[in-house]
Formats: structure tokens, C-alpha cells, sequence
């Protein structure tokens, strides 16, 4: 039952956000605007590139929707209403995230075009400068609550939420899920007006709708990550849980979508230093502090 | 729910993905099919086929990162259940790693200082 209604939930909230990033990148706000666009992607030709690799091609944004629909699998929307409620929550939602890379690279490599291999390559650069700072700010989550199920995640920060106990490793952690998303400033991949689209420059019709769709599936799941892992999930007073949910992940995600407009793209070999030089040293620092705070005090 | 049927039931949702992009493409195609003409099918290279091949080595210029990243990703491997009993351990653990952590985090700056960490 909870299945279903997460899976309607995950629809309209990839539908509302689609509006949200209409609203957000092209400054125009159109209730239907998405539902027309992905009719006339469905519409379109979908060709095949010459001398592709068909089976990266074709499998590429397949993968990025389950690696998507994984990660959603373990964020708890409300109390009993999640996927699986799986013990190694946190641990399985980096391991489904570690297939956007490798969907990314099949994309970029299937279609045998030269922008389109760019891309994927420079995305590889990318997740090694975001992949660290997604799993060490996860550890110091997991140090205060003893455990790495979502739901008890959430429940650890009943009194206070993790963005006040450990605000570095929550800035840390958005940053990161922004590289893992390849949301503007750190669009590398995709580079609008740069490479021709990116891994989306040889895909068409049907193919790209899926793309597409995937992404903003990724895009739900890392706003629904930070939601659980620092803004205290379903909690919060007066509205019902998954009121409170739908609320912060949808806010998370617009304010993800919206940093874009006011920043130019960071270079790769930048961002790879800054998040060695700096991001790693503040990582490991966040670690050490939130483990001086959950020896001193009992929350 | 036990973990087993937990774990089915991911595996079935990853085969309905499938499913469902499957229906979707059945309705594109029942919509309309891409139409056969010359020169539709090139990568977006100006129009034409790029003279040299796209499948070469590519040179990797974070390499030096790349390594560092595996010594970093072995590492979490370690964290996680340590951060799970990290609380019932107490100061014992955090002295465990925190000698763990400061080897590591000496390594990373070797790595810098010996130019690890540039593009290269």
C-alpha cells in the first residue's frame, strides 16, 4: 500500500518540480507547461545515432531512473510510509546514487559523438570531487543516531534538527548532492550553450523524456536525503508528516534549482580542488566535532 | 517486513522501471516513428561526421585525485559500522579513529604537497 502511494507521491512531486524549474531557470510559471512538453518529447522522432553503442545508448537513462528510484526507495515520507525500511538505509542510498556516474558514462560513451563522450568523462571528474562529501557528512548523521535506517534517522532529531547540530556537514551535503544531480552551478555534464547539450545532445524524443524524467527523479531524492538527513524529515507541529515532507523536500529542491541563476558553472579542475583542498578537511573536522558532541551531550 | 522481502521488493520495482519505460516507448512509437532521410543520424558535430574517431583515450587529467579518491572510498568502508556503535564505544572509539583519520588525512596532505592534488 505505502508503495503505491509513494510512487504516486514521487509522480506529482517530479511533476511539480518540473514546474518549479520552469519557474526557476526560464522565470516563467505554467501549471501545464511540463505535461505539454513531455507530450510533444513522446511525440518527436528518437533517433539513433550511427554507429552507436546501442546497448550503453538504450540502457543509459533506464539505469539513471532505477539508480533514482532506489534512493527514493529508503526516504521515509511519513511514519510507515517509505519503501523499504531497510537497516543499512543510508549505506544503500550512496550505493543506489553510485549508479547515476555509471549511467552517466554509458550515456556519454553510447552515441559515439564526441560532446556527448566529453561530458560523460567530465562527469567522472565530478563524482570524484562530490562522492566524498556525500558519504563522510552521512557518517557524522549516522554517529548521532546510532543507526544507519532513515527512519531512525529522523527520529533522532526529534528535539533538535541535525542542521543546527552539525550545520557544516549540511552545507557540505548540499553542495555535493548538487554536483550529484549536475544541477547549475555544477552542470558540467550537460553544459548548456558549451557542449551542445552534453549527455543529452545525441538523445531525442521517447529516450530524452526518460532522461529527463530520471533526472528529476534524482533530483527528488537528493532534496528527500537532506530533508531526512538534516531538515528532521516528517517532523514538525500543526500539519500532519507528510505535510511537513512534501513541504521541505519540495522547498530543498527549489532552492537547489534556483541557486543556478545567480552563480556562473565552476570549472572541474576548480571544483575538484575545492572539494579536496577545503571540502574533505571540513568533512573530516565535522566528523571529529559531532563526535566530541555525541560523547558530551545526550541528545 | 523481512529483510529478504525487502530486498524483492526492490528488485521489483528496478524490473517495473523497466516495464514502464518499455510502455512508454510502445506509446511513442504507436504515436509516430522516426523517418529514415540521410544525414539524421550523425552525432551533433556541425552536421557532419567528426573526422577523427570519438572512442580514443581520453586523458584523465584528475588522475592524481582519482588515486586519492580510492584510498578515501576504502576508508568510508570503515566508517560506517563504526559510526553505528560509535556512541555505545565512547571515547575509545573516537580515539580509534581519530588515529585512523589523522594517518589518512596526513596522506592527503603528502598528496598535496607532492602536487596530488592539481589538474595535471
Amino acid at each position: 500500500m505505502s508503495i503505491v502511494v509513494v510512487l504516486v507521491s514521487l509522480a506529482a512531486g517530479a511533476y511539480v518540480l518540473a514546474v518549479i524549474e520552469r519557474w526557476a531557470v526560464q522565470g516563467h510559471l505554467s501549471l501545464t507547461g511540463p505535461a505539454w512538453a513531455a507530450l510533444a518529447l513522446l511525440g518527436r522522432e528518437s533517433l539513433l545515432a550511427r554507429k552507436s553503442d546501442r546497448l550503453f545508448f538504450e540502457l543509459g537513462p533506464v539505469l539513471l531512473l532505477v539508480a533514482g528510484l532506489m534512493a527514493v526507495a529508503v526516504i521515509p515520507l511519513a511514519p510507515g510510509l517509505i519503501i523499504t525500511d531497510l537497516a543499512t538505509g543510508a549505506l544503500f542510498l550512496n550505493a543506489a546514487l553510485a549508479y547515476v556516474l555509471v549511467a552517466l558514462i554509458m550515456a556519454g560513451w553510447g552515441p559515439n559523438g564526441a560532446y556527448a563522450m566529453i561530458a560523460g568523462w567530465r562527469f567522472l571528474g565530478q563524482f570524484i570531487a562530490y562522492a566524498m562529501l556525500i558519504v563522510m557528512p552521512i557518517t557524522a548523521v549516522a554517529m548521532r543516531a546510532e543507526s544507519l535506517s532513515t527512519v531512525e534517522i529522523v527520529a533522532s532529531q526529534a528535539q533538535l534538527w541535525n542542521v543546527l547540530y552539525q550545520p557544516m556537514g549540511f552545507a557540505l551535503f548540499v553542495v555535493a548532492a548538487m554536483g550529484l544531480a549536475w544541477l547549475p552551478p555544477l552542470d558540467l555534464p550537460d553544459a548548456a550553450g558549451e557542449l551542445a547539450g552534453g549527455v543529452e545532445a545525441e538523445y531525442t524524443g521517447v529516450r530524452l523524456a526518460v532522461l529527463r524524467l530520471a533526472r528529476m527523479v534524482i533530483i527528488l531524492a537528493l532534496a528527500g536525503a537532506t530533508v531526512t538527513f538534516y531538515l528532521g524529515g516528517w517532523l514538525g507541529p500543526w500539519l500532519p508528516p507528510w505535510g511537513w515532507s512534501a513541504i521541505k523536500i519540495l522547498a530543498v529542491a527549489a532552492a537547489m534549482l534556483s541557486v543556478g541563476r545567480y552563480m556562473p558553472r565552476i570549472r572541474e579542475a576548480r571544483y575538484l580542488a575545492l572539494s579536496w583542498k577545503l571540502g574533505i578537511s571540513l568533512a573530516l573536522a565535522n566528523i571529529f566535532v559531532v563526535g566530541v558532541i555525541a560523547l558530551v551531550v545526550p541528545i | 517486513m523481512s529483510e529478504l522481502s525487502q530486498y524483492a521488493i526492490l528488485f521489483g520495482l528496478s524490473v517495473g522501471v523497466f516495464g514502464f519505460v518499455l510502455s512508454l516507448y510502445g506509446f511513442a512509437r504507436a504515436i509516430g516513428r522516426a523517418r529514415a532521410e540521410p544525414g539524421k543520424d550523425v552525432p551533433a558535430t556541425a552536421g557532419t561526421l567528426s573526422r577523427d574517431p570519438v572512442w580514443v583515450r581520453y586523458h584523465a587529467r584528475y588522475a592524481g585525485y582519482a588515486l586519492l579518491f580510492l584510498a578515501f572510498d576504502m576508508e568510508m568502508a570503515f566508517m560506517y559500522p563504526w559510526a553505528v556503535v560509535y556512541r555505545e564505544e565512547g571515547l575509545i572509539a573516537l580515539l580509534d579513529m581519530g588515529v585512523f583519520l589523522s594517518i589518512l588525512f596526513l596522506g592527503l596532505l603528502y598528496g598535496w604537497s607532492q602536487g596530488a592534488l592539481r589538474r595535471q
